[in-house]
């Protein structure tokens, strides 16, 4: 695009179907002689040659990473996409506020934030934040749209589950002690309890929903008794 | 064996003769010694032929992931080495399947076509002084001719494929090879023009004195720029893919090719290119002649340290990855940007090259005058 010259777009009106449009008028392309047009364009595949020989000769540029092997060491590019997290503050709560901006945001309703009235202050807070992550585009928008930064996105992708309702996370769960059980504790280990980083999922996720509480596991047609039997 | 293995080193005296030379002098006295080398040839000829194709397809593999910042085959062995092994496997053990309505013979004998244009081509190429299969008077032509006769192949295959895809990229393919074949030949002509000769052996033995392609003053290096361009086109290599671009005709004239079938239009594709290298480096870099400048004895004497097949070895090398390189780097013409560059630019380049080249022969203006 070497040959226009942008400096040069001129604003105009012009009548088109009975109206007037505002035009913006781009010098067209300059042609260049039969003559000068082979060394330009021997200029032009150059410089394209020394692009790609830069990157052929530095291996620091190539982008691929040799995933089960340098699984302990595997590094992530800052914004890489996996999992949405709450974020926590520094005394352990979670920031979300319960507004509801990342629900509306949401393209494909994957977020459902549900509130209730808060017993001491009696303003809104938040109950439960389910991320459904089977219907999840992973395109950031709940967490541009968060006015309080409440939301990340993190960088654990190995999310594979043989039951899709697994992949339903109700990301503000707490899975440690209540919070009257923490109160009883003296102030450190209260402060490490507290700020101990919790997943929506404590321990190895089980594959096919068997094990799980509260998720009753597929019933194949064949398997009726076999599961039953299990359960 | 022993004794005919020791017998062909012998027979590669003084002035090298080619193994159809040898072959012809033995057949009269011992025939069985001629039957022996010119099998041995066929065999060879074949094995270099199919391990050619490993290696070229693993390199491109490796070369293109460097170039677009991936690692390439890593699984398969240490750094994937395997991997073009792996996949010839694969495909000799795929299901051949020909369409329903296809012309049946056609369709069987366009790969056969294809692949053996290459192989012809690959019998003539002076390899080194003591390796080469068959030289002949009129190599140049030959070779023009055989590898307007792969063009053949690729029509076919698209035409008795009845897909319009198909069809639509063999006419592509005839199209594009028909327009640059006449540049490629007219780049041809300035290097016999110098040598005086059209047989490969003569052209490579007359750039004793130094490269075509500097001694005449630039007319070599644009003939030599001319017909890479062309034969970059002719084997349908990236910028002039267009009768397998992807993304319009799903995969071209081999669209309707699997299993054993497609590998050989496969293997054609990489065979052709080192055997566009191979005549680029005969013709334009002396072949088998090692760098040489001038009176400089000492410098001369330092180059002679590899042996003539070395020579040919990494100016192929270096012109393959030339192509690889451009491959890489530069996007697909359109069908009507080709058309323009061969028949507007690298036509009339060819014709006013090949005439200063005349006026060079005609006065003896060459660099390095050397023997003629």
């Amino acid at each position: 695009m070497s040959n226009v010259d942008f400096t040069d777009v001129r604003l105009s009106q012009q009548s088109i179907a009975g109206q007037t449009v505002p035009v913006a008028l781009v010098p067209r392309i300059r042609t260049q002689n039969y003559f000068a047009q082979v060394p330009s364009a021997f200029k032009s595949l150059w410089k394209g040659m020394k692009l790609t020989m830069w990157y052929f000769l530095h291996p620091s540029t190539i982008v691929t990473k040799q995933y089960p092997e340098n699984r302990a060491t595997l590094k992530f590019p800052e914004r890489y996409r996996a999992n949405l997290q709450l974020n926590q503050d520094d005394n352990g709560y979670y920031m979300c506020n319960g507004c509801k901006a990342c629900e509306r945001a949401c393209p494909n309703a994957s977020i459902i934030v549900k509130t209730r009235k808060g017993a001491v202050t009696g303003k809104n807070e938040l109950d439960a934040y389910v991320w459904r992550m089977d219907s999840c585009t992973f395109c950031n928008a709940c967490v541009m749209a968060c006015p309080s930064d409440a939301l990340r996105m993190g960088h654990e992708f190995e999310c594979a589950v043989y039951d899709r309702r697994l992949l339903i996370y109700t990301l503000n769960r707490h899975a440690g002690p209540t919070g009257d059980q923490v109160a009883k504790l003296d102030e450190e280990t209260r402060k490490q309890v507290v700020l101990e980083k919790r997943g929506p999922y404590d321990g190895p996720v089980p594959l096919a929903g068997e094990a799980y509480p509260n998720i009753r596991p597929i019933v194949l047609p064949g398997q009726a008794t076999e599961q039953e039997d299990k359960v | 064996m022993h004794e005919i293995a020791l017998r062909i080193l012998l027979a590669a005296g003084d002035p090298p003769k080619t193994i159809a030379e040898r072959a012809t002098e033995a057949l009269p006295t011992d025939p069985l010694f001629a039957i022996a080398l010119i099998g041995g040839a066929m065999v060879g000829v074949l094995t270099f032929l199919t391990l050619l194709g490993l290696v070229l397809i693993y390199a491109e593999r490796k070369i293109s992931a460097r170039f677009q910042c991936r690692l390439g085959p890593m699984r398969v062995g240490p750094h994937g080495l395997l991997q073009t092994v792996a996949d010839t496997l694969k495909l000799l053990c795929k299901e051949d399947i020909v369409p329903t309505r296809a012309d049946q013979a056609m369709h069987l004998l366009a790969p056969f076509l294809s692949l053996g244009a290459t192989v012809l081509v690959l019998l003539v190429v002076p390899y080194s002084p003591l390796l080469h299969v068959a030289d002949m008077n009129i190599g140049v032509l030959y070779v023009t001719a055989i590898s307007g006769f792969g063009v053949m192949g690729i029509l076919l295959g698209g035409w008795s494929s009845n897909n319009k895809w198909a069809l639509l990229g063999a006419m592509r393919s005839g199209a594009q090879i028909i327009s640059y074949e006449i540049s490629a030949t007219l780049a041809l002509l300035v290097v016999v023009l110098f040598a005086g000769t059209m047989s490969l052996r003569g052209i490579v033995e007359s750039q004793e004195a130094g490269w075509w392609i500097w001694r005449a003053h630039g007319v070599g290096i644009v003939s030599f720029i001319v017909y890479l361009i062309a034969s970059t086109a002719e084997i349908n290599r990236t910028p002039f893919d267009i009768p397998e671009g992807e993304s319009e005709l799903t995969a071209g004239f081999h669209a309707e090719y699997s299993g054993l079938r497609f590998s050989f239009f496969f293997l054609a594709e990489f065979i052709n290119m080192f055997v566009v290298a191979a005549l680029t480096s005969t013709l334009f870099l002396g072949g088998w002649m090692p760098f040489h400048v001038g009176n400089f004895t000492a410098f001369n004497q330092v180059m002679d340290l590899l042996p003539g097949g070395g020579w040919f070895f990494l100016k192929v090398s270096g012109i393959i990855f030339l192509l690889m390189w451009f491959r890489w780097t530069f996007p697909r013409l359109r069908v009507d940007q080709l058309m323009r560059l061969e028949w507007k630019i690298l036509l009339p380049i060819g014709f006013v090259n090949l005439l200063v080249a005349s006026f060079v022969v005609l006065y003896n203006f060459y660099l390095f005058p050397g023997n003629n």
